[in-house]
């Protein structure tokens, strides 16, 4: 199994000096299969704008492109790509798009599809040459073919967002993104006015069986591609509930749940490299003799091999 | 018609105003939150319609609204609750009702405060105290489709039982060709709302013929809505007031000492907490 980062920045495309060595694109993984090199995409954020060009000028001579797209969730950064890949202005190309849906009735296709309306964008959906398919999905275990298994979970987000686990000849690629720590949001304190004991007890164990669900996803995982948009400081002073997580409790779940890589994914837009850098040698600085957890940093054009 | 009617209900008109300016708040707590969609039937069992198809792959189905609201999160949740309130508010449901719903509504929360209370003094784990809630506040939640839908039959069916005294499920069954159980069944389905909850909904009138493994949930709403009716907590529509089944007095009094007399004592609390409902939405009494 490959990876190859196409975007790692959360939220919104941050080009500029400032994030020139760790990239400004939004989600969009590549991942490689195999001798036969079947190629799966994980999110459609603006790295698959450049993700799309490199496989139409360095692909095509393979045949049509036939691929999977799988986006975790719906929101701007993981979809607002879509319209810029090449491959779906090309005849031949076929396109399996998998995704969750959001709590309104509407379907994946008339989501991603509203994307390419006159409003927003000069060419329609349905002029598309592409043959593009679309699949919703809840939680699941799915057979990809080619030896390939997929399990989802749903993270914890302010918008249904599915974590993937794909398992591939012993090996195992985890992603955790976009998530923050499940945590009882009901009140505790006995002699506070809104306490209500069944409700608390019900949140509290709520909050622990989400999180343990969560770690029972990544067991074992070779590698967990996890949410680290802010720092524990930014997180407890203003994120909470924003559905983004921070370095340690990205790291903690990595070893709590066995994990021998993690990635650190999703970066803030205003997070600079100087920063990013520094939160790599934070990292090894920190958690390097806790264990042998491998922990690094998301890079555009980042390439791993498992 | 019934189905797609279902896939619109609308909330009650008492919680309608309150749940909106609650979603509205950027700062809502999430006990506000909690306490408006736990006062409505509707607004409940949206939620744990979402929760239960979205995680499809849980063991066992989620019917404590605590824990719903952590696993989709407050956004999601106030999102969904704004959707449903404000078709309501556009008038789309301002028909001619034969049902009041601000006593129906008293009614359906009546009964789940009973039942929350007949499960605590039955010392049922705090963990599934809520089910017992949301069980007895969605028993009759197959009315408000016959209700809004069929409200002038609905209207002459209730007039019927005084002159042949039946249940009210009954005339529904015999005048309109379905009774609310069966509504109510229909929309549980729908909904996803899991065992517990759906048959407390679909065998509360008919408990001699269920099968399920639910008794303890369905013969506490059974209980409490006999008690809701006899002590007059709201109006549901039925003005014949049915003996229990005595295996449900059987079965809640042997193992637990429950009698229709430990049950009378719970009028001053549940008078309490509708007032404290009440209060919170600022419906007039």
């Amino acid at each position: 199994m490959k990876l190859r980062f196409w975007g790692v920045r959360g939220s919104i495309a941050s080009p500029g000096r400032k994030t020139l060595e760790f990239g400004g694109n939004t989600p969009c993984l590549e991942l490689r299969f195999g001798l036969k090199n079947r190629l799966i995409i994980i999110d459609a954020g603006t790295g698959i704008h450049p993700l799309g060009n490199h496989l139409v000028w360095s692909g095509l001579q393979n045949g049509p492109i036939n691929t999977d797209i799988f986006i975790t969730h719906t929101h701007w950064d993981h979809i607002i790509g879509f319209p810029f890949f090449r491959p779906i202005y090309i005849s031949g190309t076929k396109l399996r798009v998998y995704g969750p849906i959001t709590f309104e009735e509407d379907t994946l296709e008339k989501i991603m599809s509203d994307l390419l309306r006159y409003r927003y964008f000069p060419v329609l959906h349905g002029e598309l040459t592409a043959d593009i398919e679309y699949h919703q999905l809840a939680e699941c275990k799915m057979d990809l073919g080619d030896g390939i298994t997929l399990k989802t979970k749903y993270l914890n987000h302010p918008l249904l967002c599915l974590g993937y686990r794909f398992e591939f000849e012993d090996k195992v690629l985890c992603t955790a993104y976009d998530t923050e720590p499940f945590r009882n949001i009901f009140s505790t304190d006995v002699n506070a006015l809104d306490y209500d004991p069944i409700t608390s007890s019900n949140g509290e164990e709520a909050a622990r069986e989400g999180n343990q669900r969560l770690l029972n996803f990544y067991r074992d995982a070779d590698i967990l591609i996890h949410d680290c948009q802010y720092t524990k400081q930014e997180y407890f002073s203003s994120k909470k509930g924003w559905g983004h997580s921070f370095v340690e409790h990205a790291i903690d779940s990595a070893l709590e749940a066995n994990v021998k890589k993690v990635i650190l994914f999703h970066h803030d837009p205003l997070r600079t490299d100087k920063e990013l850098l520094e939160l790599e040698k934070y990292c090894q600085a920190h958690f390097s003799n806790r264990s042998d957890l491998e922990i690094m940093v998301a890079k555009e054009g980042m390439e791993i091999v498992l | 018609m019934l189905d797609r009617y279902i896939r619109q209900l609308p909330p009650f008109p008492a919680t309608v105003s309150k749940a909106m300016e609650i979603c509205c708040d950027s700062n809502t707590s999430p006990t506000d939150l909690t306490k408006v969609i736990s006062l409505d039937p509707v607004l409940t069992g949206k939620i744990m319609q979402l929760v239960n198809s979205a995680y499809f792959g849980l063991s066992r189905e989620i019917i404590s609204l605590a824990r719903a609201i952590i696993m989709l999160g407050m956004n999601t949740v106030k999102n969904l609750v704004l959707g449903v309130t404000v078709l309501s508010a556009f008038g789309r449901h301002k028909d001619f009702q034969a049902l009041n719903m601000d006593m129906f509504w008293k009614h359906s929360l009546g009964v789940g405060v009973i039942a929350k209370m007949i499960a605590k003094k039955r010392s049922i784990n705090n963990r599934l105290i809520e089910g017992y809630f949301v069980s007895g506040l969605l028993h009759d939640i197959g009315k408000i489709p016959l209700n809004s839908k069929f409200s002038v039959e609905y209207m002459s069916i209730m007039e019927l039982p005084g002159k042949e005294p039946q249940p009210l499920y009954i005339s529904e069954k015999q005048h309109l060709g379905i009774d609310h159980t069966h509504v109510g069944h229909l929309i549980a389905e729908k909904w996803r709302l899991g065992a517990e909850i759906s048959d407390a909904i679909t065998y509360h009138h008919t408990p001699e013929t269920y099968q399920g493994a639910q008794n303890d949930i369905l013969f506490t709403v059974i209980l409490s809505d006999y008690f809701a009716n006899s002590s007059e907590i709201g109006f549901s529509g039925n003005r014949i007031l049915k003996d229990i089944w005595p295996e449900v007095m059987r079965y809640l009094g042997t193992s637990t000492d429950l009698s229709i007399a430990d049950v009378s004592e719970f009028n001053g609390e549940v008078a309490q907490e509708i007032e404290k409902a009440q209060i919170f939405l600022k419906v007039a009494g």
